[in-house]
């Protein structure tokens, strides 16, 4: 059977030729913020799976990588919400309406420009009305975040979800998850007995001292050594531990990482600065169904009888993901 | 197609064990990528049974409960053009109905 046809659809693309990774993380507006928390109320709820709304998210076809991350998410909840009819298309346009008007901001009445006169290289001058600008920047929000708000809406007016439930969302995606998977390193870094429970059997280590996972999932956790040095992808979505990092980087969802780290791991770990001696094997983890990696990096070299606190300091999410290694401190 | 028939709730795969993924098409939503169907790899490890998410995706009442494995290959296996080393690896998870028993 020719390969061409067992490519499944946009989002399969591991394995294709692509270019180089925008190693930078760009971060997440509001907007972004919300839209995640939502679907993730949306899953978790159990009203719309995740695999539904990959799904739906597929059959965009050409459109699937002409919308950015969130919106191409966004908008496969909008559609996956009007085919279960949980919202009907003349709710949705009512909706949006209604939320765009809150961002429309009144114009206020400014003094009549040609009575102001100022000096211009020393010559008096008026100006016409149209140059004043009183938002430089102006643009709203994009109109997948107004279907987001409409979509919260009408969830919680039919009791699905609470408002409540997206805002803590956003707040432990902000500030509890991320730091999750540095306490779980530390520990290992300082106890030992800890460090072989992680690798035997993470998600109950993790949960053995005291945090909550949210995740459905099974969690593998996978430690760095001079002989092997692990990497995760996942070449289908962006199925990351996230109850454990917070939300993926940019370059994490991006189609040039999903697309080329299965296949030219070295090319790509040096485009983070990351250079892996001839002599270690790499493996590369593609995340692709129900299990979720972290990666245990070495302790580094100079910081013996150093606290947690103080290792903490020398962590990042990318060293856990792999693509990075920490500094040794000697 | 989609492969609904299968509810085997005891894994039929050892660790270690050599595996070729099927390879064939797919319709609907699945978590088995094109670039490994038809590869030969091993068995790293039995994950558990987990619920079919071609089912789930089509919001099937009752989705199979079926094993999942993660998978091991080499590298050189995958690509024929490979640039980095021999023995360089890749481990996915794949779900028992997507394995065939294979030799080296």
């Amino acid at each position: 059977m020719h390969d061409e046809v067992l490519k499944m659809g946009p989002h399969d693309v591991g394995g294709e030729k692509y270019l180089q990774i925008d190693t930078e993380d760009h971060g997440m507006t509001y907007w972004e913020k919300f839209s995640n928390g939502l679907r993730i109320a949306v899953s978790a709820k159990k009203i719309i799976t995740l695999d539904e709304l990959r799904l739906t998210a597929e059959k965009f076809g050409d459109e699937y990588f002409q919308m950015e991350y969130f919106e191409r998410n966004g908008k496969a909840l909008t559609h996956a919400c009007l085919n279960k009819k949980l919202l009907t298309d003349k709710e949705l346009i009512a909706g949006k309406k209604r939320h765009k008007e809150n961002f429309t901001i009144p114009i206020i009445e400014l003094p009549d420009p040609k009575s102001i006169i100022h000096l211009h290289d020393g010559e008096p001058h008026t100006h016409s009305r149209d140059d004043f600008q009183e938002d430089e920047k102006g643009e709203g929000p994009p109109d997948y975040f107004l279907e987001m708000l409409t979509i919260a809406d009408i969830l919680t007016e039919k009791k699905l979800i609470k408002m409540e439930d997206i805002f803590l969302k956003i707040e432990q995606f902000d500030n509890q998850y991320p730091a999750r998977g540095i306490d779980v390193v530390t520990r290992a870094w300082v106890d030992n007995s800890f460090r072989d429970f992680l690798i035997n059997d993470a998600k109950n280590a993790i949960i053995d001292i005291g945090i909550k996972l949210e995740s459905f999932a099974d969690i593998i956790c996978m430690p760095q050594s001079d002989k092997m040095h692990h990497l995760v992808v996942c070449t289908l979505c962006s199925c990351y531990p996230r109850a454990l990092l917070g939300m993926p980087p940019s370059w994490y969802k991006s189609r040039s990482y999903r697309s080329r780290v299965v296949y030219e791991p070295r090319k790509v770990l040096e485009e983070f600065g990351t250079i892996i001696p001839d002599s270690v094997e790499v493996k590369v983890h593609d995340s692709n169904a129900d299990m979720r990696y972290l990666i245990l990096p070495q302790r580094p070299k100079g910081t013996e009888g150093w606290s947690e606190s103080a290792l903490s300091a020398l962590i990042s999410r990318d060293h856990l993901v792999g693509v990075r290694l920490p500094k040794n401190v000697i | 197609m989609l492969y609904d028939n299968k509810s085997s709730s005891s894994p039929c795969f050892d660790k270690d064990s050599g595996i070729r993924v099927a390879k064939r098409s797919s319709e609907g939503h699945c978590r088995t990528p094109a670039y490994i169907r038809g590869k030969i790899g091993v068995i790293e490890r039995y994950c558990g049974n987990f619920p079919n998410p071609e089912q789930i995706a089509i919001c099937h009442p009752k989705p199979d409960v079926i094993p999942l494995y993660r998978c091991r290959f080499y590298q050189k296996d995958i690509w024929p053009h490979y640039t980095g080393n021999d023995c360089d690896t890749l481990e996915l998870e794949i779900f028992e109905h997507w394995l065939e028993p294979a030799t080296f």
